[in-house]
């Protein structure tokens, strides 16, 4: 009981907590938006302060364009006959699934896997009021992205021309929702984290998510190619209505979002009906935190505790001519690359974002092809048409691709699109100088070779995303049987555009490196890091220009016979790839033996 | 040896002097105590000698070669133990020094039995195998002195080795020390703590402020100061309030001394 007793919640001491937490902490950006500090110390200067604003500006702009889509979309089903109930279902069981996906992870890691916690446990302040302190910092910075979901079941609601109450009374049923749904999360997280012997390793922890939001990202990219067509969207909100109509669904739902189970008479009932299933959904949530200040109470001190005592796993013993066969020489490049390898590995935020993500792509592609091979074979099969006949037609046509033939010049042009395309991933390039952070200085102070370092910073994001497509891309010329010189020319000019694409990414990444990170997820998410996305495609347009001109110059505008026009383009490829490397392995590389904290 | 000819070090365009001024010579054969209040710009000299930082002027030689125009042969002919040792930590501890010997081109006839003798000096040897960020602080900063030790180059500068380091340890890098230095070889190192700088050094430095208040042995010192007292009193003494050298200071930026010292003047 005393111990209990000690943990009781303060008011007075929440307050003040909360203000710390607000003010003193480096924060990660919670809403991934980059409306919020992402922690990077902040310099002096007009040019900082304007890169700063422009960040924020360019983030609110993204924030409303996306909401804005999602709008139309909610729009559009009200156009199509779906109600405003089954669009706030559409709203909520999406808002459920991805808190559940990714919430418990970000719950976790504000709760236990931070810095300054040891720091507060020293001071006599009741571990409940901390929790409580740093659970009401979360839950207001991820409700700014979770209202990013609203719009669908707000654009529905001005397709039917539903009253302004029924508008207020949406909106807050989708904020009550929201918080119940990141309540029952730390509800379930508490207990895990005190007796959970996978929560306690945090690289385990962290890689187990990653692979969760990876196949989830997998499902959703696959999932919306067949959902998104014809009266794919009605159909959509119709079975997420029917998720919380009954039924086990339901009751899954109902228990980690309460509030959704009283969603109808809110959104369809008279107003005395909203307002009783709002006040419902309050006290819904109303219970859920009374649960957890019990829970947390009982659990999360002792949570922490067992965290603070978990220790990394011990290796073996390395001795004689082990420790000499695993110490033996290496080259700078290969020793660059080794150390590079291992740091990206080894540290889960990187494994994640650089290795997972880029296998992601491949992955993604290999499974559209094989669904939509299937879908298209059973398709045929039913239509009496031989699978088999269908891919000698295919290969038919593929044998038309010589080097006089449009066709081949459409085809060059096809994968630029599918570089600019790759530009999203040259964000592994442009990263890798900073991955480094403070590391990079204590290399600084070594003999090093900045050439084989970057170009070690090369080769990992390289071999990553662009050889697992490059393998996908010649098995499918392969199998279409393109012909061989036509085949070579395609690899070739997609090896051009995907080196030039990295070697120009790394190039600005070692050019402009962010360094001063104290955290690996301040450097890969938030908003300075979603722009760094978004930017990669500039950088794929700048790249892909002048080879797309040469191209269109001989198909679209006649102007280059069709040989000359391919043969420019490939060439256009090799000088910038030349460029590119002298720029990266000399002066850039040069730069970075003068770079100073 | 180090040859540091008038450098300064600012930040800011000027606003903020780390360094001011400061030329110093440390000989081959010497082992060399920086000392200083916190912010006194050691850390700062250290990183400019190690190349981490260049000078706003001046110029710095080891053994000759000038760190700003031949960065990486000064580099060769040195190692750095910077004062915070928590670097490349998923790389196991092996694997750290493999790194190290790989860009000091380390031979491989030499850096097996290298390794072996410093894992076993400073009792890590059971550690290798394990990520260094499982490392307790202490053994750490073993770990980035066993790096800096491997190459086992001319010069050797050493930001606050001795934090964090258990007395066997301490005891042993004091040894290494004395041992590089009586091999004809440099170095330089920073400290706070005086008992250490009073038993292993040749000569101190005190620096405050960034100027280099005072440059001799611990006997010049105490000459100086006509004082049978420890270092530690002399030091408070030296840097004090009240301490002549300290009053020829002026505010950051606004004036450069030349180092008060008995070798200046």
């Amino acid at each position: 009981m005393a111990r209990a007793a000690a943990q009781d919640f303060s008011w007075r001491q929440f307050k003040v907590m909360l203000r710390v937490v607000i003010k003193g902490e480096q924060h990660l950006d919670d809403t991934g938006m980059g409306l919020g500090d992402d922690g990077v110390i902040k310099r002096r200067g007009l040019l900082s302060s304007l890169g700063s604003g422009a960040r924020k500006v360019a983030m609110g702009f993204l924030f409303l364009l996306v909401a804005a889509m999602f709008f139309m979309m909610g729009y559009m089903l009200g156009e199509v006959g779906v109600t405003p109930y089954l669009a706030f279902s559409l709203c909520v069981v999406a808002l459920v699934g991805l808190t559940v996906l990714t919430g418990l992870y970000q719950a976790v890691n504000i709760l236990y896997f931070v810095r300054d916690l040891g720091y507060y446990l020293t001071l006599p302040i009741s571990a409940t009021t901390i929790m409580w302190a740093k659970l009401a910092h979360f839950l207001g910075m991820s409700l700014l992205g979770d209202l990013i979901l609203l719009p669908v079941a707000l654009g529905c609601l001005l397709s039917v021309g539903a009253a302004p109450g029924t508008w207020v009374a949406v909106t807050a049923a989708f904020a009550l929702a929201a918080v119940a749904v990141n309540l029952a999360l730390v509800i379930v997280c508490v207990p895990l984290m005190r007796f959970s012997r996978l929560a306690h390793d945090k690289d385990l922890f962290s890689r187990v998510f990653g692979g969760l939001i990876i196949v989830l990202a997998l499902a959703i990219g696959v999932g919306s190619q067949f959902a998104f067509r014809g009266d794919g969207l009605a159909s959509l909100a119709s079975g997420a209505g029917g998720l919380l109509s009954g039924g086990v669904p339901a009751v899954v739902v109902g228990v980690l979002c309460p509030p959704s189970l009283l969603a109808r008479p809110v959104v369809e009932g008279d107003a005395l009906a909203a307002l009783g299933g709002l006040l419902g959904m309050l006290a819904s949530v109303a219970l859920y935190a009374v649960i957890l200040s019990v829970v947390a109470r009982r659990w999360y001190f002792e949570g922490v505790q067992a965290l603070q005592g978990a220790g990394g796993k011990r290796g073996r013993r390395v001795e004689g001519a082990e420790l000499t066969q695993a110490t033996r020489t290496r080259g700078s490049f290969a020793a660059n690359l080794s150390r590079d390898w291992k740091m990206m590995v080894r540290v889960p935020v990187f494994f994640n974002q650089f290795v997972l993500s880029s296998l992601l792509m491949p992955l993604y592609f290999i499974v559209i092809i094989v669904v939509s091979g299937v879908v298209g074979v059973s398709q045929a099969a039913d239509a009496g048409m031989d699978p088999a006949a269908l891919l000698e037609m295919a290969r038919s046509l593929t044998a038309l691709l010589t080097f006089d033939s449009p066709a081949l010049a459409w085809c060059a042009v096809g994968v630029l699109f599918f570089g600019l395309f790759l530009g999203f991933s040259s964000y592994s390039f442009t990263m890798g100088v900073s991955r480094d952070g403070e590391d990079f200085f204590f290399l600084r102070g070594l003999p090093m070779n900045w050439s084989a370092y970057l170009a070690a910073k090369f080769v990992s994001p390289f071999a990553l995303s662009t050889v697992p497509m490059l393998v996908l891309f010649v098995a499918a010329i392969v199998l279409l049987g393109v012909p061989a010189a036509a085949g070579a020319y395609l690899v070739a000019f997609y090896l051009g555009a995907t080196v030039s694409l990295g070697l120009l990414s790394l190039g600005l990444g070692a050019r402009f490196p962010r360094l001063t990170w104290d955290n690996e997820a301040q450097l890969v998410k938030g908003g300075g890091a979603t722009l760094m996305v978004f930017a990669g495609l500039l950088v794929g347009v700048v790249v892909m220009a002048l080879p797309a001109l040469a191209l269109l110059a001989g198909v679209l505008w006649n102007v280059l016979a069709i040989p000359a026009a391919l043969g420019l383009a490939l060439a256009i490829f090799a000088v910038e790839c030349a460029a590119l490397a002298w720029w990266v392995f000399g002066p850039t590389a040069a730069s970075l033996a003068r770079i100073e904290r | 040896m180090i040859k540091i000819d008038h450098v300064s070090k600012s930040y800011d365009g000027g606003a903020t002097k780390a360094v001011r001024d400061l030329s110093l010579e440390i000989r081959s054969g010497e082992i060399f105590g920086l000392l200083g209040p916190n912010g006194a710009g050691k850390s700062t000299l250290l990183n400019m000698l190690a190349g981490v930082l260049a000078p706003s002027s001046g110029t710095i030689e080891l053994d000759g070669v000038n760190v700003a125009t031949d960065p990486l042969a000064a580099k060769r002919n040195l190692c750095y133990v910077s004062d915070s040792p928590d670097h490349l930590l998923r790389l196991k501890g092996h694997e750290f020094l493999r790194f190290i010997a790989d860009v000091y081109e380390v031979p491989d006839a030499v850096r097996g039995p290298r390794i072996e003798e410093l894992a076993r000096e400073y009792g890590m040897e059971g550690e290798l195998d394990n990520q260094i960020q499982s490392y307790s602080h202490g053994m750490r900063q073993k770990m980035m002195i066993m790096g800096a030790l491997l190459p086992d180059p001319a010069v050797w500068i050493l930001d606050e080795p001795m934090t964090g380091l258990d007395p066997k340890a301490s005891w042993l890098l004091k040894q290494s020390m004395r041992r590089h230095a009586d091999a004809g070889k440099t170095v330089l190192f920073s400290t706070h703590v005086l008992d250490v700088a009073e038993k292993v050094v040749d000569r101190v430095g005190v620096i405050a402020h960034g100027e280099l208040l005072f440059v001799g042995t611990v006997d010049e010192m105490r000459e100086h100061f006509k004082s049978n007292g420890s270092l530690e009193e002399m030091f408070l003494e030296l840097t004090s309030e009240n301490s002549p050298f300290a009053q020829a200071i002026e505010p950051a930026g606004e004036k450069d001394d030349e180092p008060v010292a008995p070798e200046a003047q």
